[in-house]
């Protein structure tokens, strides 16, 4: 009898806490999508969809959608080309390459408020390092978070310089993994450097360059911490991405509702890209073989 | 080219290729240095090495309070954390079930859900709780790692099971067969994966800035962010003391990247490849 109990005892800690925060926590988002609250009144009045069509009819959704699918539509690709020529450039296990590789890695583990913080001051219009360069250089100091126009950017920038060493270090992982055998083929046809990369190394990494593609979408589509400490958002929406958004209605204008139908929505396109994933990643294990 | 000349551009590439990895990290290593300086040293150009700004970052703005809450809550979701998840692996890996299959598909699938839809309804189960404003509160949320389940299950599937039996010959429990055969053998898995619960624990910010609001219980996220925005207005902020206060934040995982930086890159490239 016992005996039987035994692997339910051995899972019991984990599911336990994840079903009471994670998954019951889905399904109250899901109800509270269609409930007005504001964390004080004592009733929850059910308002059908009356929230997905307030959120839909508001600038503030519209604009942090398109700042996020803007994030996205730059970063991903940046990530991504400056990675794949980073791993290139280091593939050979040299120490020098362990080195860099593990300078441009230590900030994927290092604080985000942190690095927030510290490219606050860089881009800092009167004290930065950017804009002492500039000055040195005899050029006008240029108000990087302020600006409407390039906060977004330096947002791009930042989170580009966080996360590049995640990307390095899968991509290394995927070239080391390709066998020799095609370089030495590609070298009897008599190729050069450029043509090997193209004709070898792009479509074998290809699978790698999928998964880092729908990783780093999900990503972006997460990003809150650098934004929340450079930005709050602004100026003026420049850098409101959805996730500061849902922060903002959910714990500064105690707006449940339409906080709920926020997180719902996310929800749904991350898992949905979270299934092209798993999509991928059954696909690329059959690729090379 | 002669091995000569090919050789010293070997020399040039290497010296090249190190200062850029060395300017690449030069806004850190700027601020840990800017750390020790004074403001007036700062804002005047010059060079004047102090301590004070720690003194006050401790002192005045209480940050060995953040940094003892940091290690408290780290610690214990790291403790908690890879036990659960050692344990579930060990379940999932070694027992047939009934309904095993489908529990072990629910752990895999939160890998895909995005933590971010926990939020509003996480905070309110612990206000009802009562667990707002404590360690627990920050705590709990935390502590199941549907990838840490699914990475030693994986792991654990790979040692031979003519090693549990003979344990179980012996007259061993399960637990026993876990804590002496399993858990030995899977140490450096078990490793690298704490340290992934620790660190993205030391580094969680949007957690902590929902459930706390009272400053004594502030993690050093947190208690930084605070400092940065004491003052919004640009020309009044300390950049030396915020750079103290930002140091304190990261050294502490800095110092162990050093020293663990194999088994951590191993352990991300195993979830990420495999």
């Amino acid at each position: 009898m016992l005996r039987k109990l035994t692997p339910y005892l051995f899972v019991l800690p984990l599911l336990g806490f994840m079903a009471v925060f994670t998954y019951i926590p889905i399904l109250q988002s899901v109800n509270l999508s269609f409930r007005e609250w504001d964390f004080m009144s004592p009733t929850k009045p059910w308002v059908g969809l009356d929230n997905y069509r307030l959120l839909l009819s508001t600038r503030d959704f519209w604009n942090s959608l398109k700042v996020t699918a803007v994030f996205a539509l730059i970063s991903v690709p940046l990530r991504l080309a400056l990675a794949l020529a980073v791993a290139s450039f280091l593939i050979r296990e040299t120490a020098v390459s362990r080195i860099t590789r593990g300078a441009i890695f230590l900030p994927t583990v290092t604080s985000t408020v942190s690095i927030a913080v510290v490219f606050s001051w860089v881009f800092s219009t009167d004290y930065g390092a950017i804009n002492g360069f500039l000055k040195m250089l005899g050029f006008d100091k240029v108000s990087w978070m302020q600006d409407p126009e390039l906060a977004l950017y330096v947002i791009i920038f930042v989170n580009t310089w966080k996360q590049l060493g995640y990307d390095v270090i899968i991509y290394t992982a995927g070239l080391q993994a390709i066998s020799m055998e095609y370089y030495d083929a590609a070298a009897v046809d008599g190729g050069g450097r450029f043509h090997v990369f193209r004709r070898v190394t792009f479509p074998l990494v290809m699978p790698t360059t999928y998964f880092l593609l729908v990783i780093s979408v999900i990503d972006a589509f997460q990003v809150f911490t650098i934004v929340d400490v450079m930005t709050r958002g602004g100026p003026a929406g420049a850098t409101d991405m959805i996730v500061n958004m849902l922060y903002r209605v959910g714990f500064t204008l105690f707006d449940i509702g339409t906080g709920s139908a926020l997180a719902v929505l996310l929800f749904i396109f991350l898992i949905a890209l979270a299934l092209v994933k798993a999509r991928v990643i059954g696909r690329r294990v059959h690729y090379d073989s | 080219m002669t091995p000569e000349t090919s050789a010293r551009a070997l020399w040039i590439i290497n010296g090249l290729t190190l200062l850029v990895a060395a300017i690449f990290l030069s806004p850190v290593l700027y601020s840990i240095w800017m750390s020790f300086q004074t403001s007036d040293a700062y804002y005047s150009g010059g060079v004047d090495f102090t301590l004070r700004n720690y003194d006050v970052a401790v002192g005045q703005y209480n940050f060995a309070r953040y940094l003892l809450n940091s290690v408290i809550v780290s610690g214990i979701v790291t403790l908690l954390g890879i036990s659960f998840a050692t344990m579930a692996a060990f379940a999932f890996a070694r027992f047939e079930f009934r309904g095993g299959n489908l529990m072990f598909g629910a752990v895999v699938a939160t890998l895909m859900i995005p933590s971010h839809i926990t939020l509003i309804p996480n905070y309110l189960t612990l206000a009802r709780a009562g667990m707002l404003d404590s360690y627990a509160g920050l705590i709990l949320p935390a502590i199941s790692s549907g990838f840490a389940a699914f990475f030693l299950r994986q792991y654990i599937r790979g040692i031979p099971r003519a090693l549990d039996e003979a344990a179980y010959m012996d007259g061993a429990t399960p637990l026993k067969v876990l804590w002496r055969v399993i858990v030995p053998i899977s140490k450096p898995a078990i490793f690298s994966m704490a340290l992934q619960l620790f660190i993205a624990e030391w580094n969680n910010y949007i957690w902590p800035l929902v459930a706390i609001s009272e400053s004594d219980l502030y993690t050093l996220q947190i208690g930084l962010a605070r400092l940065y925005r004491v003052n919004p207005g640009e020309d009044v902020i300390d950049w030396p003391l915020v750079m103290a206060a930002s140091t304190i934040t990261i050294l502490p995982v800095l110092l162990g990247f050093v020293l663990v930086e194999r088994h951590l890159v191993r352990g991300i490239t195993m979830g990420a490849v495999k």
